[in-house]
């Protein structure tokens, strides 16, 4: 059965477990390749998880010279082929999300596979097994299905993958704060 | 398209019909001359290597076909024309020592990985030095006098050895030296492949183990027929001398079309290192949001006319392309985009993104 990853973005509480999962992940060599920003840093302790959002259409692959990084059949884009990477870094401009991760030294890019090894057999990404929260979450296209019918408002809007909160169609769903949407959310 | 840039630029090009055929053209012209001049008007080829010399030419059938359907591609097209351009700068040579001949790239990936693949890269690039000039009869061997080899390179009486010499024993065992180089560090690779777990989660057994398996075979077959003559008077020499061939001639074959072609891509690592320095020089991007420089000016301008051929276009309402974010604000910008709060233009460094694995 097809599970995606979903972000229920207001259930951050910032204690970047997701970042320290990601680097134990098999195929991560110790490096974390997701974010967790400060939403408002000098005024509250709000945080935001980051992290590749699989784009359909991406434009970190589109821009890579090389073919470097490959889209798996599960829809996730993984990190540059090592032996194809020739450390243009063309890929760290085209994303729109800023997400890749360049290493200077190995002249090497290095981004979120979806831990690969995992997903490909079914098993949650490590930051989403980690999240204490359910911020990150690993859902069936049923659940992702009755999460957008039960947050999509009366004027038709559903906070997950339209502009302006997303550039393009991506393989991540995020669910917007609630404030947003003007929905108080019960968990 | 193509014919109208051909009307206005009357070019060689015109003459064909396709750049496919006018490369394959020219390279065959260049080979055969080369064979000419070599093999002195054609009195010194090596005919059991004809088979090998057929393969060649199949390999270089599908080297021109997979790399010119890649070279069309809007990044890798401006990557190579710009590359070109700064070639003759004078860091290429080093760039070329550090990153191609010494790949001191993979030895900051680790010790072991270096070490397999220079014995690889250097045992599979040494064996084709030595072979294709021997297929194609550009080096060969005569004796005048007794005991002495005289090395023939491109028609030129080039060294005189002695047949029992240290140099002769090089010159006889250049490939069995080769194939051990490469033994060792294919069983090395498949060995880390079996055992690294980051190798272990992305690997396929026909893209990542079918090349390695490949060398081996060759390698192993290679250094049979050496076996066979040494120490078992040639048993079933001719056979063996068959199975090697049609191994190389399958790997050469295919040799464009999996992972093998990172050997003739890598080169263009020059051209890509070239392009940051000498375009870094030239003027860094400000950050739109945040001022700080963090790629090249005609990086950032080439990275959004690529994504424009692809009709993907990050133009913001606020002015600014996505690309002329710093990564940090690019990040930042994208949740102001989900929580309304205008975390870009606030003035705070990003909080530390690595863990500690």
């Amino acid at each position: 059965m097809k599970k995606v990853l979903y972000i229920e973005l207001e259930n951050c509480i910032g204690c970047r477990s997701c970042l320290a999962g990601c680097t134990q992940c098999g195929g991560h060599e110790q490096r974390n390749r997701n974010y967790v920003i400060d939403v408002n840093p000098f005024v509250d302790r709000q945080t935001m998880p980051m992290m590749c959002l699989h784009c359909e259409n991406p434009p970190c692959a589109r821009s890579c010279p090389v073919q470097a990084i490959q889209v798996h059949e599960t829809g996730a884009v993984l990190s540059a082929m090592t032996e194809k990477c020739l450390g243009c870094q063309n890929c760290t401009i085209a994303c729109p999300y800023g997400i890749p991760k360049f290493d200077v030294e190995q002249n090497l890019m290095y981004k979120c596979d979806l831990c690969i090894d995992r997903t490909k057999d079914g098993i949650p990404p490590m930051c989403a097994s980690v999240c204490p929260t359910n911020t990150l979450q690993w859902v069936t296209e049923e659940e992702l299905a009755v999460k957008k019918s039960q947050f999509r408002l009366s004027n038709g809007m559903m906070a997950s993958m339209e502009d302006p909160y997303l550039e393009n169609k991506t393989n991540v769903h995020v669910s917007l704060p609630g404030i947003l949407e003007g929905k108080e959310k019960l968990f | 398209m193509n014919t109208k840039v051909n009307q206005r630029q009357p070019s060689i090009e015109r003459a064909f019909v396709s750049r496919f055929a006018m490369h394959m053209f020219f390279t065959i012209l260049i080979i055969f001359i080369l064979t000419f001049v070599g093999s002195r008007m054609f009195t010194h080829m090596d005919l059991n290597l004809y088979g090998y010399m057929v393969g060649t030419l199949v390999f270089l059938i599908g080297l021109f076909y997979r790399f010119l359907s890649w070279s069309e591609r809007p990044p890798a097209k401006l990557m190579i024309k710009k590359g070109k351009k700064l070639i003759f700068r004078k860091r290429t040579a080093k760039t070329t020592t550090n990153d191609i001949a010494l790949q001191r790239f993979i030895w900051n990936r680790g010790l072991y990985r270096w070490f397999q693949h220079m014995m690889m890269g250097w045992g599979v690039i040494i064996s084709c030095l030595v072979t294709f000039p021997l297929v194609f009869g550009w080096m060969y061997f005569t004796m005048d006098d007794n005991g002495f080899y005289t090395v023939v390179f491109m028609g030129l009486n080039l060294m005189k050895i002695s047949a029992d010499g240290f140099l002769a024993f090089l010159f006889y065992n250049s490939l069995n030296i080769t194939a051990i180089m490469v033994i060792t560090g294919a069983s090395m690779a498949i060995y880390r492949r079996l055992k690294n777990m980051q190798a272990r989660a992305e690997q396929t057994v026909v893209f990542d183990f079918m090349p390695l398996y490949m060398l081996l075979f060759i390698s192993i077959s290679g250094l049979l027929l050496t076996v066979s003559n040494v120490f078992f008077k040639g048993f079933i020499q001719p056979e063996l001398s068959l199975i090697h061939q049609f191994s190389v001639i399958v790997t050469l074959i295919y040799l464009p079309f999996g992972k093998l072609a990172h050997i003739p891509m890598r080169p263009l690592g020059v051209y890509v290192k070239n392009y940051r320095e000498y375009y870094g020089n030239q003027s860094m991007k400000k950050c739109k949001v945040c001022s700080n420089e963090f790629v090249s000016t005609e990086q950032s301008k080439d990275v959004i006319d690529v994504l424009n051929q692809n009709a993907i276009e990050f133009k913001k309402e606020e002015g600014f392309h996505l690309a002329e974010l710093c990564l940090p604000c690019r990040r930042n910008y994208r949740i102001s985009k989900f929580s309304g709060v205008k975390t870009h233009l606030t003035k705070a460094k990003e909080a530390n993104q690595d863990a500690r694995g």
